[in-house]
């Protein structure tokens, strides 16, 4: 055991460990996600959802997997082979390394980088890379399709997305992870997200189209280009494609709620749970994944060009405003 | 047939510069850019069945759309020769998939215009009910599926547990779901069952109280479903009239046309009931048409149930008809327009010719006319203001 312990010391071989305990985590937190959003849409409309596998159907996310494994892999006769398998690779490994930073406890976190939040801009705007080598790689003027929007959705979404954590970052002064979450305290009013709501809610926004929800799903768009970029993968690619959606998601949940929302600290101080602190970073944490979900059974879609006036017109202006405000605000008390 | 044709003009198009059709030709030029050609069914999600539209687009704009008909041909005038005349009732039952129990209703009105029979008023105000029920159980899906292509997949349900609960009163009443085969030349197969008049009432009741707030209050009032369908597939009066449209689609232009009103059949004749327009003519004023005549049918439904007359429903014309020479023509609204029978005899069992002329067929044209201009995600909108039903064009 003590041999174990101080292989961890070992700064690589603990990073190695760590970001294996973190893809098991990503890779298991997406086939939890793949049961709620399935039950929560059946409770949304009217209807039980999956119930027959396993105790109250929670073993169905096993009984999809193995399917998904044992599906033959197609890939058109005409496609960019390379290009069109690397591209849920592309696609799983951005969200995946994202996680990398996000702290679930104050020591719980793999990386604790002092520009953690530099590198999840980083790292979030290269998931559009994938939707584009999928998109392309396909050969499918439907997926073409889905690519281009894709790649122009993300990209104009980067701008607000970036835009809004610059409040945090001048209220906290670091671009640590762990430091914006320490910075918020330990009452439900320190928190970043009233002081900084609008940015909250831009965050909030910009984070749905980033990881391609409804009413932001137009990459997708199911019912005029029927699963746009992702229309001919199959079997475990297609498996990957969802894992690095839902991965993705999780991702986007947990830096709103590291940002915004406190991290791991309790709402009020006698709320504190010591070293068990990361049960409130996973609770508020599913509460915004369930809104993402409750979002997505209840509205319908927008069009790009509304996307993009959405983004461009009201989001960029808003933030900028409240930058300014923020500025303001810092100098004066 | 006509899909091989089409190939070979499209085919024929593409070799051709298509540069009048291109919003800036110039740029175009410039940059040598192309439009992309994109054939979107038959098999698509969104198609309504089997329609496939041969696409041009420039970008995400739409240059060109031809729709592509006949991939749910099923001969249905050609079979309906070769039966006898009681026998094609289940033939009809099949058209129009969503709405069967009228394309009986206009067969069976044809053939007793042939005949010249009178019907018992109790059958043809129970004919007027169910078909009532029938345009409820059509309008509401229709509803969840304009929802369901805007990209919303909770009202299609909500939409289905009210028609799944029609269907239970019709199975009650016809022994089926949803090939009823119930309306027969001369009447109904079968008196309502005991009970089953409160139980409709009751229904009724019930869905006017869950109408506003599943349908209209969560639907009409959404600010992404207004700005996807506000000023979407949007038609003057005059193109509507002009390209023949019937139902609502004409209606929600504003023209103030329903074949129960002006040219009233069966017991249409004894109901007091408005005939719903709206000014607007895009896709968002087909939904509130569509959510109006709900209304009406449900006031319709409470009349026919509040005084509803007693006697035989099914007149005796004897086993075999053989109608004199000559020809019956029924026009009916069905839900998704004009719906006219034309049954022609040559004096034997069996009809010489039989013409279905099905508002989707017509109504169809819209998609030409209107689509070309708008982005592709309009499209889906828009097939849901015509709502067609894949049975219901191709026969």
């Amino acid at each position: 055991m003590q041999t174990v312990l101080n292989l961890l010391e070992v700064e690589p071989i603990r990073l190695l460990i760590s970001f294996g305990a973190v893809l098991f985590l990503v890779l298991n937190l997406a086939a939890v996600l793949t049961m709620a959003e399935r039950k929560v849409s059946g409770y949304i409309q009217l209807r039980y959802g999956p119930n027959r596998v396993g105790p109250r159907g929670l073993l169905q996310p096993a009984a999809d997997v193995f399917k998904l494994f044992t599906k033959e892999n197609v890939s058109p006769g005409r496609s960019d082979l390379w290009v069109f398998l690397g591209a849920p690779i592309a696609m799983f490994i951005p969200a995946a390394l994202v996680w990398l930073v996000v702290p679930f406890a104050p020591e719980a976190v793999v990386a604790d980088l002092n520009v953690a939040i530099l590198f999840f801009v980083a790292i979030t705007s290269i998931g559009a890379l994938g939707v584009v080598m999928a998109g392309y790689g396909s050969r499918s003027a439907f997926s073409l399709l889905g690519a281009l929007r894709g790649a122009a959705q993300m990209i104009s979404y980067e701008v607000p997305l970036i835009l809004s954590l610059l409040g945090v970052v001048m209220l906290t002064g670091s671009l640590s992870l762990v430091d914006v979450v320490q910075a918020q305290g330990d009452t439900i009013w320190t928190w970043y997200f009233l002081p900084q709501l609008p940015m909250f809610i831009t965050f909030y926004i910009a984070g749905l189209a980033e990881v391609k929800r409804v009413p932001f799903d137009l990459p997708e768009g199911e019912s005029e280009i029927v699963g746009g970029y992702m229309i001919e993968y199959s079997g475990m690619t297609w498996a990957l494609i969802q894992a690095a959606e839902f991965a993705s998601m999780a991702v986007i949940s947990a830096v709103t709620v590291t940002l915004f929302v406190g991290g791991w600290q309790p709402p009020l101080p006698f709320l504190d749970l010591g070293p068990f602190n990361w049960v409130w970073f996973g609770l508020k944490t599913a509460l915004i994944m369930f809104t993402f979900q409750w979002i997505r059974w209840s509205v319908p879609r927008l069009r790009m060009d509304q996307l993009m006036d959405l983004g461009w017109k009201i989001l960029v202006p808003v933030t900028l405003i409240w930058l300014f405000v923020t500025a303001g605000a810092m100098l004066v008390f | 047939m006509l899909g091989e044709q089409r190939r070979a003009e499209h085919e024929g198009a593409l070799t051709e510069p298509a540069s009048g059709r291109l919003a800036s030709p110039d740029i175009r030029d410039e940059f040598g850019l192309e439009t992309i050609d994109m054939n979107m069914g038959p098999q698509h999600p969104a198609m309504h069945g089997l329609l496939r539209l041969i696409l041009e687009l420039d970008g995400e704009t739409v240059v060109r759309c031809d729709p592509v008909m006949g991939y749910l041909h099923r001969s249905k005038e050609k079979i309906s020769e070769n039966r006898m005349y009681p026998a094609v009732i289940p033939i009809t039952d099949r058209i129009d998939y969503m709405n069967n129990i009228a394309m009986e209703y206009g067969y069976c009105l044809a053939v007793e215009k042939l005949l010249d029979v009178e019907i018992p008023p109790r059958a043809d105000a129970i004919r007027a009910l169910m078909n009532e029920f029938g345009r409820i159980m059509s309008h509401i899906p229709s509803v969840g599926f304009l929802l369901l292509e805007l990209g919303a997949f909770t009202p299609i349900l909500y939409a289905f547990r009210e028609r799944e609960r029609i269907q239970s009163i019709f199975e009650a009443v016809t022994g089926a779901r949803m090939m009823f085969h119930y309306i027969r030349i001369g009447g109904v197969k079968a008196d309502l069952p005991e009970g089953m008049t409160e139980t409709m009432w009751e229904y009724i009741e019930g869905l006017e109280k869950r109408l506003q707030p599943d349908f209209v209050d969560l639907i009409g009032g959404n600010e992404i479903f207004i700005s996807r369908t506000r000023g979407i597939g949007k038609m003057s009066q005059e193109k509507a009239v002009e390209m023949g449209l019937t139902g609502v689609p004409l209606r929600c232009t504003g023209v103030e046309f329903d074949v129960r009103k002006h040219y009233p059949y069966g017991w249409y004749k004894n109901l007091d009931f408005d005939v719903i327009t709206d000014e607007a003519g895009d896709v968002e004023a087909s939904y509130r048409v569509r959510m109006g005549e709900v209304r009406q049918s449900i006031r319709m439904i409470k009349q026919i149930l509040e005084n509803l007359p007693e006697g035989e429903v099914l007149g005796d014309l004897g086993r075999r008809l053989r109608p004199n020479e000559g020809d019956g023509i029924a026009r009916i609204e069905s839900a998704r327009g004009e719906y006219a029978v034309h049954v022609v005899s040559d004096g034997s069992d069996t009809p010489y010719r039989v013409h279905y002329r099905t508002p989707c067929t017509v109504n169809m044209q819209l998609l030409q006319e209107i689509v070309p201009g708008h982005y592709l995600p309009d499209i889906m909108p828009i097939m849901g203001l015509i709502d067609p039903v894949s049975g219901s064009w191709d026969k």
